[in-house]
């Protein structure tokens, strides 16, 4: 579903750097009371309410709820989707309310809202003091779909890049960005790759059907996890995911693992060099190096209604929204031992978790 | 099946047995569609609102119920999709009955209650509690019965309404009766638009894009061509325009029309003890539903209901005997329903007997059988004893249903053939004391409701189906007490209802999200010579927006408040001036989360009777 590993490794690359600046050899000061811990995206309702952020201190022995809500005394917006980050920054992509809440990752106060020029926003990802944030635009226009490149000390956007149909996760290498395609409501199977300099597609790579979450691995390469076809509304164009490794320094698609029958794989995520993605409520896990599927699921979970799934430093964080109408759960597993860490109570369809360190 | 036989033969057997009986049935039971409604509910709680209270309702069906009765109604924001809540059950365990018929969509298998002018009706009567025996699928929290009468030997009589108010609202309604010995023919046209536009009290926002437009035209014939046959007509077209407001964190550009028409030819062949009636209807409904309205795309169903219904009843000594026998041809398609047909046969067999002056009792038996699964045989028992001359008690049960809609059934992808009818078991326990002016009632009953269908998304696929999921189990009260006095010869009528609803979820042990535990109304008209004052209260409890109690909407209390003053009364002729003044507190108030309803606003009402 995510990307924000390796949103998490470049803005984290960018604050240590930052911090050893800044701190001169002394003692740092504390940045915030949410320096240090876990922020749980919980999407909440569709129109009817406003999503939150949880946090879980980094030793998971306090749980706090709505925190934006509590420090700024607003609401954070409709169907929040997912959070990318710029050094000290979050930008909390609200989808449906089609707006950005710019936000101290730290203290989590407000620092302004991006509310023009977005129509339905998906993910974000820095590069050179840009943010570019894929949208679907009016879901029964299949043209209109763009990439807002986001001047992030203005915090409007200053220029769209059209593209295909659908653009979903978005992931940085250099100056390059990959956007896989999803298709919004529809089915694309592309990864569009974009000089962020010229604002210019490059190329355009085709991959399974319906590529929702893309990781860059340590070798610099990119890999695509694609859900498979739909069985609507078409029950003959249903297919298998697909997986894909695409080199970056030729942009060529240099693997392609095809999934069996009619399984639908998703959130792909990576910690060093396994790859790990669910199937159902199950996880599985893969090296980079492998050329083939693993057999036997990692992690089986109890989950009613997964919702979201994140890999980070040998834990499994796996997100549960029940009955998509009560406050959701997440579950933690230490991926060596493979059982449960802990388990909290979180908001309203959970979708994802990020990390402050 | 076998047990159906027998029920049948029962019905006919009675008919070669009675047939000779003798008693009187008046024309006036003859003249209304809906008499099982008189006829048929000895214990059955039902509140009735006149038409002199529904010419005078701001706006559509909703208020005119939420201000005079326990139904607790969920409106998507002003104006917008507005849903009932009977007992603690849905709106799609509500059922709508349109002179007889059960109208509620066949798609979505609910009423919007603000698609319904409430001027187009000569009375609406509110029968809670179960009533599938006597109306079928949903009638399982209660029953709005919708009635248009036919008066024959009438003088031509009009009634005029002209309305402005607040956040540029606007209505019309014009309604028009004649009838001679042998005809009886009536017409309403009515029309309400606002750009509803109101503020969002404690912010800067307002209603962005709630404007509606809504029409209606209604139709009534009646033909007396013998002495003992009757041929009647009823018609009624709704058309509506609406944008669908947004909420305070999510904007909408979106946009909503619908169409639906209901026709109905009756032939009523009557005799002094003996009623046949043969219905013959045709329903059409149809949205569109645009979700940017600056797109020319949209998604849109249409369903096409053919029905028919034969009904033949007896009365012997102080006995009431109905046999019905009803087949429906529903056709539906849409964006994502590829064109499916259902058939379905009723059959229904009602007794009453007023055995005493004191006591009178009723059964109802009803089975249905229905294209793709099995509906359950149903049946209700009621009674009212009078204990004392001012106190009576009624108590009844029964068991009712509600069937899969096409939704349901055939969406693609995600319906789900295999589901199977809700059913729902009811007791419920009434006591009623009247006294000149003063009437109480106190209504208590315990329900469940077992394979409540919830969409639910699959563990293996992610595509949401309908699943027969959820048991509930409701119990509470409603009590309401009516006095009716004069001071110095100026009537004075005042009104007060209150429930209390506990619908909980037998998994989880919770309050069913969006049911209020406290609901309460108070009215009170005054007539002072040519003036008339009114005042409309509403309290409304807490509701949870989660299923486990962790969020919640607020209670409110708001009034309205009406000056009328009788400008000119002279002959037949009668003008009235009215203004109000709705929302009076100011009270910021949501009925659905993050929507806020309007703030204080006014209205001014011109009201010509000629």
């Amino acid at each position: 579903m995510k990307i924000k590993h390796v949103v998490l490794a470049i803005a984290l690359g960018a604050f240590f750097a930052s911090c050893e600046n800044d701190d001169n050899g002394g003692e740092s000061l504390p940045l915030g009371a949410y320096e240090n811990g876990i922020l749980v995206v919980n999407e909440g309702p569709f129109q009817n309410g406003s999503g939150t952020i949880s946090f879980l201190s980094d030793d998971l022995e306090t749980n706090e709820a709505a925190i934006y809500n509590k420090v700024n005394n607003k609401d954070l917006g409709n169907v929040i989707q997912s959070i990318g980050f710029a050094d000290n920054t979050a930008y909390v992509i609200a989808n449906v309310s089609n707006t950005i809440e710019v936000i101290n990752r730290n203290t989590f106060e407000s620092e302004g809202t991006i509310d023009a020029d977005l129509s339905n926003p998906r993910y974000f990802v820095a590069v050179n003091g840009k943010g570019y944030v894929t949208n679907w635009g009016d879901t029964s226009d299949e043209t209109d779909d763009f990439i807002a490149v986001i001047n992030l000390s203005t915090n409007t956007v200053e220029s769209t890049i059209p593209v295909a149909l659908g653009p979903e996760a978005i992931v940085a290498k250099g100056n390059t960005i990959y956007v896989a395609h999803q298709g919004a409501f529809g089915t694309n199977s592309i990864v569009s790759v974009i000089d962020v300099t010229s604002e210019d597609i490059t190329k355009t790579l085709e991959v399974g059907k319906r590529p929702n979450s893309l990781v860059l691995d340590a070798n610099d390469n990119i890999w695509v996890l694609a859900s498979g076809g739909s069985s609507w509304p078409v029950p003959e164009d249903e297919s298998a995911g697909v997986l894909s490794e695409i080199n970056t320094s030729t942009n060529e698609v240099v693997t392609t693992i095809n999934f069996n029958g009619v399984e639908h794989p998703s959130f792909l995520n990576i910690d060093g060099e396994n790859l790990y993605y669910n199937l159902g409520k199950d996880v599985y896990t893969l090296k980079t190096t492998d050329d083939t599927l693993p057999t036997s699921s990692y992690v089986t979970h109890t989950a009613t209604s997964l919702y979201g799934m994140d890999v980070y430093n040998g834990k499994l964080y796996l997100a549960d929204a029940l009955d998509y109408a009560s406050n959701g759960s997440l579950t933690i597993y230490d991926l060596n031992t493979q059982a449960v860490d802990k388990t909290f109570t979180v908001g309203l369809n959970p979708n994802g978790v990020y990390f402050n360190e | 099946m076998k047990r159906i036989v027998v029920f049948f033969l029962f019905i006919i057997g009675i008919n070669l047995s009675f047939s000779q009986q003798d008693s009187i049935l008046k024309l006036d039971e003859v003249v209304v569609s809906d008499s099982r409604l008189l006829q048929f509910s000895n214990g059955i709680k039902i509140t009735t609102i006149t038409d002199s209270t529904l010419q005078r309702v701001p706006g559509g069906l909703t208020n005119a119920l939420r201000y005079n009765s326990s139904v607790y109604f969920k409106e998507n924001g002003y104006g917008m999709v507005s849903s009932p809540s009977f007992r603690g059950t849905g709106a799609s365990q509500t059922a709508v009955i349109w002179n007889g018929i059960n109208v509620n969509s066949q798609l979505n298998g609910q009423t919007d209650f603000n698609t319904i002018l409430p001027q187009s009706y000569d009375k609406i009567s509110i029968r809670s509690g179960g009533g599938s025996t006597q109306y079928g699928t949903g009638a399982v929290g209660g029953s709005i019965h919708l009635e248009n009468s036919l008066n024959f030997t009438q003088p031509w009589t009009n009634v005029l309404n002209l309305g402005y108010g607040s956040f540029g609202t606007k209505n019309f309604n014009y309604k028009s009766k004649y009838g001679t010995d042998k005809t009886a023919f009536s017409v309403g046209i009515g029309h309400i638009s606002s750009e509803n536009d109101y503020k969002y009290l404690g912010t800067d926002k307002r209603n962005e894009n709630g404007a509606f437009n809504n029409n209606t035209i209604d139709l009534g014939f009646g033909l007396l061509f013998s002495t003992t046959n009757l041929l009647k007509l009823q018609h009624s077209t709704f058309i509506g325009d609406r944008d669908f407001s947004g909420t305070l964190t999510a904007p909408s550009n979106s946009n909503y029309k619908n169409y639906n028409s209901k026709s109905l030819l009756e032939w009523v062949n009557y005799k002094s003890n003996k009623v046949q009636r043969t219905k013959l209807a045709y329903l059409y409904e149809r949205y569109k539903y645009f979700a940017n309205k600056d797109s020319d795309s949209f998604t849109t169903s249409n369903a096409k209901t053919m029905l028919f219904n034969y009904d033949l009843k007896y009365s012997i000594n102080n006995m009431l005997l109905n046999g019905l026998v009803d087949y429906n041809n529903v056709r539906g398609e849409g964006s994502s329903i590829a064109s499916v047909t259902r058939n379905l046969v009723a059959t229904t067999f009602l007794f009453s007997h007023t055995a005493s002056k004191k006591l009178s009792y009723g059964v109802n038996l009803r089975k249905d059988w229905v294209t793709d699964y099995n509906s359950p045989f149903v049946y209700a028992l009621d009674g009212k004893y009078q204990l004392t001359k001012n106190y009576a008690i009624t108590l009844n049960t029964s068991k009712n249903f509600r069937i899969p809609t096409f939704n349901d059934l055939y969406w693609e992808t995600g319906g789900n053939k295999d589901l199977k009818p809700e059913t729902s078991h009811q007791v419920e326990f009434g006591q009623i004391f009247n006294k000149k002016g003063l009437k109480a009632e106190l209504y208590s009953y315990y329900t469940t409701n077992k394979d409540l269908i919830q969409w639910r998304p699959s563990s293996v696929s992610g595509v949401w189906s309908p699943i027969n999921v959820k048991s509930v189990y409701q119990y509470g009260v409603e009590s309401s007490l009516a006095v009716h006095k004069k001071i110095k010869e100026n009537p004075i009528v005042a009104t007060i209802t209150y429930a209390y609803t506990k619908a909980i979820d037998k998994e989880s042990g919770n309050q069913l999200m969006y049911v209020p535990l406290h609901k309460a109304t108070g009215s009170l008209v005054y007539h002072y010579g040519k003036y008339k004052i009114g005042l409309q209260t509403l309290y409304n409890g807490l509701v949870f927006t989660t299923t486990d109690e962790s969020q919640e909407v607020d209670a409110y209390f708001i009034g309205n408040v009406t000056l009328e003053y009788d400008v000119l009364n002279f002959l037949n002729t009668d003008v009235i001036l009215a203004l109000s003044v709705n929302n009076i507190l100011n009270t910021n108030y949501q009925n659905v989360a993050f929507r806020p309803m309007p703030n204080r606003n006014f209205k001014l009402q011109l009201n010509f009777k000629f």
